[in-house]
């Protein structure tokens, strides 16, 4: 008997989600097909690869990050660095400092800084928050306000804070709104419900349904994506079907195989490679297992990732 | 497993209002019920217009273009005994939404619907039943195995006939009850959807009871492999049920506001 090969292919498929604006500006999802299945259906839109900076700067990040960023005097300096690194797609804000039991910065403060990197660079803008649900409700109201008309993704509402966070970035100033969720698929999908019962175009959101490095509980991120990806195309789960964001570099870089020095982990070899492996690992893994985009912070990985989705897809 | 399909049974000339309002082609009521039952959560919805003589094609015809213009090509089960109303239907039917079912075909005078609905390229609801009520699910299977070679013979994928068991009302018939529920456990071991008209069994009750019963006899079949039904989607009780009973076997994911989508 001939054999007769059966297309993966569903009918339902992956919302496509497009932000940022002009030349620039990227689309995720839109795919009918498993991740980087290719070969059952073409997939429009390949993963897409973001570089993170924070508002402060260099202050707290390794040797090896900050030799890229040699000469930058100030953050409009570093995200137009970032912005030309190869294969970069878009770049993410993430206002840490924001955190009351941390540096605890004003919102006018970061607000300030926001502005400054957004009129630095024309590629899409990520803003991610600090943590603290009560400060990033109105860190995000504001930001969706400073960057009325740039289609910014603001990353992200929360069960505690989507009401705030939806009603600012997803009805008053038309950004996109993502909905996160610690590796729990029942939330994700409420939030989901939740947001679009708010009067949010479910095409204006994503997904950021969790993370953690690879080896850290990391088996339970890849099945809840794997679940969240046969909800929306096998079982044609409206609700499940946006498109994934996942920022990457700090939790790849928040352990202690990509942080221990080489003199305390003489036996480990070098930092840099430990760090670029981490988060080139915890990358791939998360794009094999459906998300639309990462957020990564090394060069080198960005390049070797980007490279990769140009081979794969 | 897909979600199990409701099928809004209310657009029917057995309701005055829906009988006058398709005599007179008038949208309004129509209309209304439809929106109704969409709103509850209904997939397709029945469109009885009873035999029709004569005006059959041209009223099908009509309520086809009526709901699918207003409700966004929403999928519909053309409900008829009138051949020439279903093709009249089904030729100005849009299958963005899903295929249109013909209902029913069965194992006596109505065969031919498989036929039909073959030609066409739609799903049949094959009730399998002869002259009378089968007196055991060795008869009912019989009337199975014929439509579902009839179908196929005419080239059609054995997805398409939903194998209706022919639901029985309990006053009068509470003897036959787990035939009946057995028969759709044998549908479901063979792989065969189904579906039918589930309230049947409450026929007769205080209108009070009907939501009860329904509910308990759609928990059972939907355990046995019932795929889909036909019922009334207004009826919060079953249509709470039939959205639990797809969480517990899988068909949806779970989450907290489940009931509102």
């Amino acid at each position: 008997m001939p054999f007769t090969a059966k297309s993966g292919k569903f009918n339902a498929s992956i919302n496509a989600v497009e932000f940022g604006t002009g030349d620039k500006a990227v689309k995720i999802g839109g795919e009918n097909v498993f991740p980087l299945y290719s070969f059952d259906a073409a997939i429009e839109n390949a993963p897409k690869v973001g570089i993170e900076i924070t508002d402060f700067g260099m202050e707290h990040e390794p040797e090896c990050i900050k030799k890229y960023y040699e000469g930058c005097a100030t953050l409009a300096d570093m995200a137009r660095k970032a912005a030309s690194m190869e294969g970069v797609d878009f770049l993410s804000f993430r206002m840490e400092g924001g955190d009351p039991n941390g540096a605890n910065k004003s919102t006018e403060e970061l607000i300030g800084e926001l502005k400054e990197i957004a009129d630095a660079v024309d590629l899409p803008l990520v803003v991610c928050g600090c943590k603290n649900v009560e400060k990033d409700a109105e860190l995000f109201s504001k930001a969706a306000e400073a960057l009325n008309g740039k289609n910014a993704v603001i990353l992200s509402a929360k069960e505690e804070n989507y009401k705030t966070v939806g009603a600012a970035a997803g009805l008053a100033y038309k950004q996109v709104v993502g909905a996160e969720s610690a590796v729990d698929i029942n939330l994700a999908k409420q939030l989901n419900v939740l947001i679009s019962q708010l009067g949010v175009d479910s095409k204006s959101v994503v997904m950021n349904v969790g993370t953690a490095a690879v080896g850290y509980g990391f088996e339970y991120v890849i099945s809840t994506m794997d679940r969240v990806k046969a909800a929306a195309l096998q079982q044609g789960d409206a609700n499940l079907q946006m498109p994934i964001i996942t920022p990457v570099a700090s939790e790849a870089w928040g352990v202690k195989e990509a942080m221990a020095s080489e003199t305390d982990a003489p036996e480990w070899g070098s930092q840099e490679e430990r760090g670029i492996d981490m988060e080139v690992e915890t990358a791939m893994a998360v794009i094999a297992a459906g998300s639309n985009a990462v957020i990564l912070k090394h060069p080198e990985s960005i390049k070797i990732i980007s490279g990769l989705m140009k081979e794969l897809v | 497993m897909g979600k199990f399909v409701t099928i809004g049974e209310r657009l029917s000339t057995t309701a005055p209002a829906v009988n006058k309002a398709f005599l007179e082609r008038d949208p309004e009521p129509i209309l209304k019920r439809a929106k109704q039952q969409l709103d509850a959560g209904a997939t397709y919805l029945d469109v009885n217009i009873g035999p029709a003589e004569g005006y059959g094609p041209d009223l099908m015809k009509w309520a086809v273009e009526l709901l699918q213009g207003e409700f966004d090509n929403v999928p519909l089960a053309l409900d008829t005994s009138n051949k020439a109303a279903i093709e009249a239907g089904i030729a100005v039917y849009n299958r963005s939404k899903g295929k249109p079912i013909v209902n029913s075909a069965d194992a006596a005078g109505r065969i031919e619907n498989i036929d039909l609905a073959a030609a066409n390229d739609a799903i049949v609801i094959a009730l399998c039943n002869g002259e009378g009520i089968a007196k055991d699910n060795d008869e009912r299977m019989g009337y199975c195995q014929m439509l579902l070679e009839r179908g196929l013979e005419h080239g059609m994928e054995a997805e398409d006939l939903w194998f209706d068991p022919l639901f029985l009302v309990v006053k009068g018939m509470q003897d036959k009850q787990m035939q009946v529920l057995e028969c759709i456990k044998m549908f479901s071991d063979m792989g065969l959807n189904s579906t039918g008209g589930l309230s049947n069994n409450s026929n007769g009750m205080p209108k009070a009871i009907r939501p009860i019963m329904d509910s308990a006899l759609v928990a059972m079949a939907m355990m046995q492999g019932l795929t889909s039904a036909i019922v009334n989607p207004n009826d919060l009780r079953l249509m709470e049920t039939i959205k639990s009973c797809d969480v517990f076997k899988g068909n949806t994911l779970y989450a907290d506001s489940y009931l509102e989508i």
